[in-house]
């Protein structure tokens, strides 16, 4: 021990040797993500006659191993307003945080939600999911503007100011778009396809019926851990509706069948 | 102007596709790969504007793609500027956007702030000449950093005649007869200058050689041009895969705006 | 200094333009202005000396513009919170200033975060000075701590911020008197924005029945000092509503939050009748725990709940009146 309190609790240079200053650099050039670290696979949605059914596996990957397996990656912002995340899920959870802060600041002004239950309205937020994607897509756009990305794409689930269901994306570059029915990642390739059959165009939504769309996203499901080596068997659903949002984390997918996996030839070792 | 879109933004001599990721990882000679993020991405579809005596006609497909994959049938590449409320009435001038998307948008809301910030302060609407002028600007001012998009801007002049101006990226603009921009621009244009412009179409039995008249461009009646444009994208959906799923057109005209949708293959 | 040479050099001014007699009067008014503050012993009232100014102490130890800043809050409207064995309530009696005001518009009790309200009387900017602090310092507690403040933690930050306007020559105190009411969660919180569920057992697992939290009332005087309270009460009906509440036996832990509304309203009437003249709004929020009617968060008590407290308070006014009539009508027979 010597007279100098900041040496005090530090390895000592006699024995360590002086501290390497380079490996903590306060200067240099600022550092943003380049790519996402430990990742979420595919979100699906798809809109139905009285709101939004939408679905994520409970699967966190680093690369290739199946690192976190109980990550919830649906976000709920409200009473009728769901997310789900794709892609980097500590940028999902800043945002998760950036939401949480927003909703508190919107519930300054309407802490009144449960005030006039005579009113059919009690379920309507001051933000809703048309305004939560708009909110969404700048602060997206804004990040990509400043190259320092937030590595998401992102489905926004509820409903619009017309209180029809409203169903939209947003990813990391800032591009937004909307669809009766939305996928991301894998699932752009594979669950895609199945629920365009179901819902091929917006006036199809109306003649949908809430146990079709689930049952239809709980296919894509199925199929999507078929598949996508990423992807996970447990999963999260949502069903957004008028009434509310009914979330469930932790679904397991039901009369799974790998028969169709010996008629699979070609792959791996497998040449004949 | 199209070889923006079709060529690589950087340094590959891989086929250039316009539905081609653009490669983010750099392998320098040692054999380190560095990631790197790149902020621009095709969101393919194709627009084009047609002027006429006392109309402007804009059109896009409502096709949204990124890769192979179609991100949506409905996302339009219209847009009506300086029109008050969600219906953007009183609107009289429409901006088209292809490339993009993300930037699209928000070179759209840009200038549709502009042109309201303009009613309020002035009390009167903003000529599209001037309209046409300040878009330039706003592209040229981001140069450094284009938003990676073809416009096309379309409106009445004061006279009230047709008015089209189309833009490159960085805000190069010129007013023009007709214009085809985005993923199909090469296919749509040199019909365009055929059916609009009247080029390579000469006066039957006036003269041999070089002395064969060419046929004198006039400007087209409505009717027509909406029959070129549906024969434009009709073809292009045929040839180009990001090309597809719906039609919008917008017809500018004294009395304001119309807004015609069509179905396009889906194919 | 630089204040007694201004005011000596404009006396002398004073004097010379003393042509008139009313210019000679005004210079008399100033010399003695001037000499009551300047000189303590020499004053008009030896207390009133050390009025002026904000962080002086009298000689008997106090700070008179904190007591000044409480007689503003003694003329606001009531404002009273209860602290019930399953949550907390405030009620607020809003004085309507003028018949143009939307009746059940500008309202006065506040979300601080999810889980908590503050309401005030006295100065209502100051108020919402308040109320935006405290805001801030619960929005600065989640970014630090990923977690939502706890109520004794928010009471405590703001008692300092209150405090240090009774510190400076630049500042007043605040005008105001704020009753805090939070539900700290029970259960065991996620951490904002984490997304799994962490190990079941173990190291780190859960604790099986740990319960943490539950209702918290804190009331914050212009001094800065604060106390939890079981019942608080500010506002100029504070002495008939502390009555009330102490008639209730909160310290026993007993009362629900739904009696807690009705008690919240019936008291706010009863605290009314002082200031009977003028037209009163009754304002009431809640927090209730995670199982109860408001899942843990700060909310407006609905309306029908509300409705039926009033109807019921205004039903317990008037049996007390009828009581006390015929009192004093069994009173006067007596003397017969």
């Amino acid at each position: 021990m010597n007279h100098l309190p900041q040496a005090w609790g530090r390895p000592r240079d006699d024995v360590y040797g002086a501290y390497d200053h380079s490996y903590f650099q306060t200067s240099g050039p600022k550092q943003s993500t380049q790519q996402p670290i430990v990742t979420g696979t595919s979100v699906i949605a798809i809109k139905f006659k009285d709101g939004v059914v939408i679905a994520t596996d409970n699967l966190a990957s680093y690369g290739s191993l199946a690192r976190f397996t109980d990550v919830k990656r649906l976000r709920q912002f409200n009473k009728s307003t769901i997310l789900g995340f794709g892609g980097d899920v500590s940028d999902m959870q800043y945002l998760d945080r950036l939401l949480l802060s927003l909703a508190i600041r919107e519930n300054y002004s309407s802490y009144s939600s449960a005030s006039d239950d005579t009113d059919d309205t009690s379920n309507l937020e001051s933000l809703n999911a048309k305004n939560l994607h708009t909110y969404m897509s700048k602060v997206m756009y804004r990040r990509r503007s400043d190259f320092n990305p937030l590595w998401n794409q992102i489905l926004v689930a509820g409903f619009g100011n017309d209180e029809k269901p409203f169903l939209a994306s947003v990813d990391l570059l800032g591009t937004t778009f909307s669809s009766p029915s939305l996928a991301t990642g894998f699932g752009a390739h594979l669950a895609q396809p199945i629920m365009r059959k179901v819902v091929p165009d917006e006036a199809s939504v109306a003649n949908l019926d809430k146990e079709t769309a689930v049952q239809t996203i709980r296919d894509c499901m199925k199929v999507l851990f078929y598949r996508d080596a990423r992807s996970m068997d447990k999963y999260s659903i949502a069903v957004v509706t008028k009434d509310g949002i009914d979330l469930k984390e932790d679904e397991k997918l039901e009369n799974q069948s790998w028969a169709f996996a010996d008629r699979i030839k070609g792959y791996g070792t497998q040449v004949v | 102007m199209a070889s923006v879109f079709t060529a690589p933004p950087l340094a590959d001599n891989g086929p250039g596709y316009s539905f081609k990721q653009t490669p983010t990882t750099h392998i320098s000679a040692d054999g380190t790969r560095q990631h790197s993020f790149y902020p621009y991405t095709d969101n393919g579809g194709s627009t084009l504007g047609i002027s006429g005596a006392d109309f402007t006609i804009l059109a896009g497909d409502t096709r949204s793609t990124s890769g192979y994959n179609i991100n949506s049938r409905y996302v339009p590449k219209l847009f009506k500027i300086g029109g008050e409320g969600p219906e953007h009435t009183g609107s009289s001038i429409v901006l088209s956007v292809v490339g993009f998307a993300a930037d699209g948008d928000a070179l759209k809301e840009r200038l549709d702030t502009v042109v309201k910030m303009y009613k309020y302060q002035h009390g009167k609407n903003m000529s599209v000449a001037a309209c046409a002028q300040r878009l330039s600007h706003i592209l040229y001012n981001k140069r450094f950093f284009p938003y990676y998009v073809h416009a096309i801007l379309g409106g009445l002049d004061e006279e009230g005649k047709g008015a089209l101006y189309s833009y490159d990226p960085v805000g190069s603009y010129e007013r023009e007869q007709c214009r085809a921009a985005g993923a199909a621009a090469s296919l749509i244009m040199p019909f365009l200058d055929n059916q609009v412009n009247y080029k390579n179409q000469y006066i039957p039995a006036s003269g041999y050689g070089h002395d064969l008249q060419p046929r004198k461009a006039e400007l087209l009646p409505r009717n027509t041009v909406e029959e070129l444009v549906r024969d434009a994208f009709d073809s292009a959906v045929e040839r180009h895969i990001e090309v597809g799923d719906g039609l919008q057109m917008m017809i500018i005209t004294k009395d304001g705006i119309e807004e015609v949708y069509s179905p396009l293959k889906k194919d | 200094m630089a204040v007694s040479c201004t005011r000596e050099v404009l006396l002398e001014e004073l004097r010379e333009a003393a042509v008139d007699v009313e210019a000679r009067v005004a210079a008399l008014q100033v010399e003695a202005w001037t000499r009551s503050s300047l000189q303590p012993r020499g004053g008009i009232s030896r207390e009133l000396c050390y009025d002026l100014s904000n962080s002086v102490f009298s000689p008997d130890g106090r700070n008179f513009q904190v007591e000044y800043a409480v007689k503003a809050v003694e003329n606001g409207g009531t404002a009273i919170g209860i602290r019930c064995k399953d949550g907390v309530v405030l009620a607020l009696e809003k004085l309507v200033s003028s018949k143009l005001l939307k009746p059940g518009a500008n309202k006065r009790i506040a979300t601080i975060d999810r889980n908590m309200g503050v309401v005030s009387a006295g100065l209502l900017p100051d108020g919402r000075h308040f109320t935006s602090r405290a805001r801030d310092e619960a929005a600065q507690w989640r970014r630090m701590y990923k977690a939502p403040i706890p109520t004794s933690s928010l009471a405590d930050r703001m008692g300092s911020y209150i405090q240090a306007y009774t510190l400076y020559n630049s500042v007043r105190p605040f005008g105001v008197t704020c009753i805090i009411a939070g539900w700290d969660s029970e259960a065991e919180l996620a951490v904002d924005g984490q997304v799994g569920s962490g190990p079941t057992v173990g190291a780190g697992g859960k604790v099986d029945k740990m319960k943490h939290g539950g209702p918290f009332l804190y009331m914050i005087e212009p001094s800065g000092s604060y106390w939890g309270y079981y019942g608080a009460a500010t506002g100029k009906g504070r002495q008939s509503a502390k009555s009330e509440l102490e008639k209730l036996n909160l310290t026993e832990g007993t009362l629900s939050l739904e009696e807690g509304v009705k008690e919240a309203a019936r008291i706010i009437y009863i605290a009314h009748e002082d200031s009977k003249d003028k037209d009163f709004e009754l304002e009431m929020t809640w927090v209730s725990s995670l199982d109860g009617p408001t899942k843990g968060r700060h909310e407006e008590v609905p309306k029908k709940i509300r409705e039926e407290a009033e109807r019921l308070a205004k039903k317990a006014l008037e049996d007390d009146d009828e009581e006390e009539e015929a009192k004093a009508e069994g009173g006067e027979r007596m003397e017969e």
